[in-house]
């Protein structure tokens, strides 16, 4: 009967000890990705170690809880012997993470129970669950469950203007005209558009007139600038509203035109 | 009496306006030499229509550097002149020199620019590049420069935001045709376009060429919004 049970103790550990060293290997191999191929990992690469991990996890419990699997909370472990002397075969068998079997890490490694602390709060909290009324509890539910639905409606809203948005951008964002660029640039830079004088139907001009300073007015002083008048190539079209007087610039100057 | 001197730098003049010609052309040239002179302008244009500019000037917020004090804005006057000699080809050698002054803060000394062709470059080349000279100067440079024989080629208002980034300039600016002669300057303009024309420049020594490829980085991160491109003056010649 005790050489059956030991027996099962022994297949059980076996089972779990290989399982958890899959699990243990394809984090790694995950850790490993993480770290040296992160510049070409690509994301469906990486849920697929995802989903190996987890399904290694789900297979795990399996295991734990068969019932031809022993309770194992019900074994103890019991450290006979506490040494701080580095210990040859601890070390190879946990890969040289625990080298010694001494009393600074046997207490974290063998616990059983939550930190005196953490025992403490999870006492106060169980106490307080436990003094809940079934009204009050469903009322909180209730509530609780109200403000999660609530949310939940804001995100999906969110996401279907988010959804529109990108959808109708994709389709027709027309944020600038080329046209308007050349326009503009060829304004600014050549004055394309710009220059006085200039007719609608794009007559040349002929620049070299001056404008007297009293046809503007604030003119005085020269600190405005005069921009001279110039005048379509035909004399009688200039036009007549304006009055000037023109005297021929081309003697004030050397440089001619 | 100043004396005004140009010197010739591969396809383009530079001016210098001085009382002790000697002396200020041998530091001038001394300087160029040494390359601490911005002199080259690395420019990218481009232009966004009026209904996205906020979008624009919110993610440019985000990009550049003066987060806190807000986007910088300006409305500036901008005259064109054009100084015309006859070279020694058959086409005669024309000159463009521009005026700028703030409308906004007329107190600030207005600015005279020299701007010259500008080299577009292989397709390895991010951005065009200008040789441009600026110096800060009196109301008194239109005087000035008219009797020095510049006619005036054409003039326009830029209104808008500057930004700054490292040492990246962008400016976003409407662009205003001036009114008829009777106005004047800032009022009865016209916008002359639906557009806002988005300009991304550094200023910086001859041979800085590295800087490019920082501002084509950047104008990567504005983009579908608007486009920063090279854009060629002389296609744009062609355009009826």
């Amino acid at each position: 009967m005790q050489q059956r049970e030991e027996k099962q103790l022994e297949f059980a550990l076996d089972n779990i000890i290989q399982r958890v060293n899959d699990l243990k290997t394809s984090i790694a191999s995950m850790i490993m990705k993480v770290e040296n191929e992160y510049e070409n990992l690509n994301w469906p690469n990486f849920l697929d170690n995802y989903a190996l991990i987890s399904g290694q996890l789900t297979a795990l419990s399996k295991v734990l809880s068969h019932d031809k699997c022993p309770v194992l909370r019900n074994l103890t472990v019991l450290p006979l012997l506490l040494s701080p002397e580095r210990d040859e075969q601890l070390a190879q068998s946990t890969e040289g993470r625990v080298t010694t079997f001494a009393h600074d890490l046997v207490p974290d490694y063998l616990r059983t129970k939550l930190e005196p602390m953490a025992e403490t709060k999870m006492l106060q909290i169980e106490h307080k669950a436990g003094n809940l009324t079934y009204e009050n509890a469903q009322k909180q539910v209730a509530a609780y469950q109200k403000v999660v639905v609530h949310v939940w409606d804001i995100v999906n809203k969110a996401r279907e203007e988010w959804e529109v948005e990108s959808s109708s951008r994709g389709n027709t964002q027309q944020n600038s005209s080329v046209a308007d660029t050349h326009l503009l640039v060829a304004a600014v830079g050549m004055g394309k558009g710009l220059k006085m004088g200039t007719s609608p139907n794009g007559n040349p001009t002929s620049g070299g007139m001056m404008v007297a300073p009293q046809n503007r007015p604030g003119g005085s002083g020269g600190s405005v600038p005069i921009p001279p008048n110039t005048q379509s190539v035909p004399m009688n079209k200039a036009p007549s509203t304006i009055k000037t007087n023109i005297k021929s610039a081309n003697q004030i100057h050397p440089y001619g035109r | 009496m100043p004396r005004i001197f140009f010197i010739k730098v591969g396809q383009n003049y530079i001016i210098i306006m001085s009382a002790a010609p000697g002396s200020a052309m041998d530091s001038l040239s001394a300087a160029l030499k040494c390359n601490i002179i911005p002199n080259q302008e690395y420019l990218l244009q481009g232009s966004v229509l009026d209904q996205y500019v906020e979008v624009l000037l919110h993610r440019l917020r985000g990009l550049c550097d003066n987060v806190d004090s807000g986007p910088e804005s300006f409305h500036d006057h901008e005259l064109s002149f054009a100084l015309r000699a006859q070279g020694s080809g058959a086409a005669p050698m024309v000159l463009p020199l521009r005026v700028r002054r703030a409308l906004d803060s007329p107190e600030s000394p207005w600015q005279l620019r020299y701007v010259g062709q500008q080299e577009l470059g292989d397709k390895n080349r991010p951005t065009v590049v200008r040789s441009s000279i600026d110096m800060a100067c009196s109301s008194t440079i239109v005087e000035f420069l008219t009797e020095l024989g510049c006619r005036m080629d054409f003039e326009y208002i830029a209104r808008g935001y500057m930004f700054r980034k490292g040492r990246m300039k962008i400016t976003v600016s409407k662009i205003f045709k001036m009114g008829n002669m009777n106005t004047k300057p800032g009022e009865g303009v016209e916008p002359i376009s639906q557009s806002y024309l988005v300009e991304l420049s550094v200023l910086a020594p001859t041979g800085q060429d590295a800087i490019a490829e920082d501002m084509r980085i950047f104008a990567e991160q504005l983009r579908p919004l608007v486009q920063l491109e090279k854009i060629d003056y002389k296609r744009l010649g062609n355009m009826s």
